[in-house]
């Protein structure tokens, strides 16, 4: 026995003695994670947040939240003996005088909109592939309060550096803040301790920022991740695949390895994007001035679309005996958010009780086509969401193909009203036809290209039969489980219930009528008897 | 089309069904022994540590690797892994002895290096360890049993029970005094926070006020460099950002503003407005009525003020009335004459609160 045996058994031996933990680490170990591209997006928004902890430490370091005045002496010549905040010279310091500073800066703020890019692409694909539903439906809201709050997290520290374009953004915040009914000034008074911009905003804005919503996000993640673990992950279905179990590989070694190499390649392209692609050069744009602004000002990515709102919306404002009403702010940067997020962290609840009547529980995926209602919700919101990106940069766009702005804004506001109706319908048209390919495919085959002659003379068409795991994927939805689930013991669920994808009250959400999913070879061989035997095309699944 | 491809269906489904269902109620317990088979190894050998797993696919790579594909395999890995020592030295050398500062020019490359170089680093690392489990680890279709995550009826009874139980012994149904007087000073001990709300807001200091500027009357108009604007600077057509002649009056949020001139007969005001003139010199607030960004970009000939921010539009000729985008109310405009000195002054502060709208503006 070797020396590092020896030392390893005696360390596992003292750690058990003490902690009984042997049967939980090995049950861990043998954990068994699914495997599939799409899984690794959520992965990048914790290898982010991990590397915004490890970065962001490194700039608090360095960085001075505060609004006095300091005349700059520095290495960057053309600000030399310039007035600014100490916050800004602070950022200054850091891109120009600490040494690895500038790239710690470019690699954090990188690491902030691939945070937030990636939870929102996450999302989407939890969206689309139905894995929101029950019982992960509290994991779902979960995510989108890690969304909401790396929003939040990302403008706070955005507004930090104190340069010419953050102290805009903050500027603007706070006018949103003034626009609230009743309370608005109040609301604004705390945050900035007094009429903007205060004393206290870069105080207040660093606590949050470093403290109090980290320390939210850090607390979200971990019971989203908890909930991960406990409940299983979802999978996608095929060979062996069932509602109840889970087939991939073992945490120990395949996944480990996997996933904490892909931790490092996250870090690596963000070391990369942080040395070699500027981003966010404030010694650019001077310190803030309350009487300047540059044209062309954008916000970070995530912010676009709030931008957007804020641009295309007519100016309606109402005075109220002698109290004003700002819908031209209010609608646009408050209500619309908060309505779009509460919809989104309703969206499970409204989906099983209004459209698919559907309140199982359900471990497999589903592909977008074969939920072709769910499908097209999403791409109209994605709709939405987009035209009002596209709106947050009209004077960009305006100024780069020399268009008027006003042009511009008025297409974007009827697009954001029209837009997202027609893409619904273009969506679930789309989901529908691929699923009567589907059933061609599972019908007739696939086209070999070979006519051949029969002797009698006839010339028919020969098709190559689906492979098996496709024919799987294809016939799902019309309850196929029963088949790939091989007798096993009852498990807990209504099996002939979980077998159909499809609810019973709802075909129109799932697929057009008179379409059958149904594998013929299945229909005919199967023993496990919860297909219609006949299962010919045209007729409706049981 | 055959079904003779070893599926694991066709393995599960040849499986005797009471040896899947022996476990009983399998939701309880997925790590059950005799729940489970091997069915790719030998069953005589020990297989504790394998525990409720089945698998698909026999353990062992996809394919059996050849000693010299093996080889191979084992020194790309490693050539990976060292890679990281090259970008660590790499790193290091740059961060030590790289000139950090921007004044000459000839440094732009420092960040860039350190970039790849830490880029090179974290690659080599990440990439080895993917592709030491993509080439070198056993590929594996491991199966698992979900557990059902929701407990018996019997479980949920008993913790309900338990619940009602621990409420009866606190005898709250019997007592409603104490349940009432809990309630009260629960209540209130949730009130104690809002005071340091106040605090945090600063509703002490009454000087603050919304709606009032820097701006009063006789105060002059002075540029960003201080100097004050004097009558005759200003051709037609041209603009100047003016702030009150004050303590930190450039520095005021609410008080810039910018002094327009255009011909006296361009200028169509209405009212009081018009008296708020001077000579074609017209002064409205900078501070956009919709969020506040600086409206300083000025059309000569349409007399059009545009907010970079939110492209509202204003014309200056009309009271800076609203033409365009989400602003809703015309910026302010600031009564101004001249003094004995010919120097801009204010007659007063502006028409109306500059700024944002807020609740009660009025």
């Amino acid at each position: 026995m070797s020396v590092v045996q020896k030392g390893a058994d005696g360390l596992g031996r003292g750690i058990d003695d003490r902690l009984g933990s042997s049967n939980f680490v090995r049950r861990s170990l043998n954990k068994v994670f699914p495997d599939h591209w799409s899984f690794m997006l959520g992965e990048i928004a914790l290898y982010s947040f991990i590397i915004l902890l490890l970065t962001g430490t490194y700039l608090a370091l360095f960085y001075t939240p505060s609004l006095s005045e300091v005349v700059y002496d520095g290495s960057y010549i053309p600000l030399k003996g310039v007035t600014m905040s100490e916050a800004y010279a602070s950022t200054l310091h850091i891109s120009f005088d600490v040494r690895g500073g500038l790239i710690m800066r470019q690699i954090h703020h990188w690491a902030a909109l691939l945070f937030v890019a990636s939870i929102a692409v996450h999302l989407m694909r939890v969206f689309f592939t139905g894995a929101f539903r029950k019982p992960r439906e509290i994991n779902w809201v979960i995510g989108v309060g890690l969304l909401v709050m790396a929003i939040l997290e990302g403008f706070a520290g955005y507004s930090l550096p104190d340069d010419l374009l953050s102290g805009t953004g903050a500027r603007i915040a706070s006018g949103i803040m003034l626009s609230i009914p009743v309370v608005g000034s109040w609301a604004a008074f705390l945050l900035l301790g007094g009429e903007y911009p205060g004393t206290e905003l870069l105080d207040r804005l660093y606590i949050a920022h470093v403290f109090i919503v980290p320390l939210a996000i850090l607390g979200l993640i971990t019971v989203h991740m908890m909930m991960i673990w406990y409940q299983k992950h979802t999978q996608f279905p095929g060979p062996g695949r069932t509602e109840h179990n889970v087939v991939g590989s073992r945490l120990y070694p395949v996944y480990a390895a996997k996933a904490g190499g892909f931790f490092f390649l996250v870090f690596g392209v963000l070391a990369l994007l942080g040395g070699l692609a500027q981003i966010n050069p404030v010694w650019l744009y001077g310190p803030y001035d309350a009487s300047q602004v540059s044209a062309g000002s954008q916000p970070d990515w995530y912010i676009g679309f709030l931008d957007g709102s804020t641009r295309l919306m007519p100016n309606w404002e109402f005075y109220l005996g002698g109290y004003t009403l700002s819908l031209n702010v209010l609608l646009p940067t408050v209500v619309m958010p908060g309505l779009i997020f509460t919809a989104m962290a309703l969206y499970p609840w409204i989906e099983a009780h209004f459209i698919t009547k559907d309140k199982r529980a359900h471990n497999l995926l589903d592909r977008p086509r074969d939920v072709p209602t769910r499908t097209a919700i999403g791409v109209a919101s994605l709709t939405f969401y987009i035209v009002l990106l596209i709106g947050g940069g009209n004077d960009v766009i305006a100024s780069i193909f020399n268009i008027s702005i006003n042009q511009i804004s008025w297409v974007l506001r009827i697009l954001c009203i029209v837009g997202p109706p027609i893409a619904f319908v273009i969506t679930k048209r789309i989901c529908l036809s691929l699923q009567k390919s589907d059933e061609h495919l599972l019908h007739h085959g696939i086209e070999s290209g070979t006519i051949r002659r029969l002797p009698t003379g006839e010339f028919v068409e020969e098709t190559v039969p689906l492979p098996a795991q496709y024919r799987l994927n294809l016939t799902r939805v019309a309850g196929d489980h029963e088949a790939i689930e091989g007798g096993h013991g009852d498990p807990g669920y209504d099996l002939e219930a979980v077998g159909h994808a499809e609810a019973p009250r709802s075909k129109g959400f799932f697929r057009p009528k008179g379409v059958s999913r149904v594998d013929p070879e299945q229909a005919e061989r199967t023993e496990v008897g919860a297909l219609e035997p006949s299962g010919k095309p045209g007729s409706p699944p049981q | 089309m055959s079904d003779n491809e070893p599926s694991i269906r066709e393995r599960l489904a040849s499986r005797p069904t009471d040896e899947a269902n022996s476990g009983g109620d399998s939701r309880v317990s997925d790590v059950s022994a005799s729940d489970f088979q091997q069915t790719h190894t030998d069953p005589s050998a020990p297989q504790e540590h394998l525990t409720g797993l089945q698998f698909a696919e026999p353990l062992g790579p996809p394919r059996e690797l050849t000693p010299a594909e093996s080889k191979s395999a084992e020194r790309k890995v490693s050539a990976l892994f060292l890679l990281s020592v090259v970008g660590v030295v790499g790193f290091v050398l740059v961060y030590a002895f790289g000139e950090e500062t921007y004044d000459q020019p000839n440094n732009w490359l420092y960040t860039p290096l350190l970039g790849v170089f830490m880029a090179l680093a974290l690659f080599g690392v990440g990439a080895g360890a993917v592709l030491w489990a993509k080439l070198l680890m056993p590929h594996e279709e491991a199966v698992q049993e979900r557990h059902d995550l929701a407990s018996s009826a019997e479980e949920r009874a008993a913790t309900a029970t338990a619940l009602k139980e621990g409420l009866a012994q606190a005898n709250l149904g019997r007592r409603p005094m104490l349940l009432g007087s809990l309630a009260l000073g629960g209540g209130a001990l949730a009130l104690l926070p809002v005071p340091f709300l106040f605090g945090l807001g600063r509703f002490q200091n009454k000087e603050i006020k919304l709606g009032t500027t820097g701006w009063r009357e006789g105060v002059r108009l002075i540029r960003q460099n201080g100097t004050p604007v004097r009558l005759g600077d200003l051709d037609v057509g041209a603009v100047e950002s003016v702030f009150p002649d004050v303590d930190h009056g450039t520095k005021l949020a609410d008080s810039p503003a910018l002094l327009i001139r255009m011909s006296p007969e361009e200028l169509r005001l209405e009212g009081e407005a018009a008296e708020w003139t001077y000579e074609g010199h017209v002064v409205y607030s900078s501070v956009c009525t919709h969020l506040g960004c600086p409206v300083k970009l000025y059309e000569q000939q349409t007399h059009n003020l545009f907010c970079p921010c939110h492209q509202s539009t204003f014309d200056a000729a009309h009271g800076a009335k609203v033409i365009f985008g989400p602003a809703a109310r015309p910026l302010p405009q600031l009564a101004i004459s001249v003094d004995e000195d010919g120097y801009f002054v204010a007659q007063g502060d502006f028409s109306e609160p500059t700024g944002p709208s807020y609740w009660e503006r009025g």
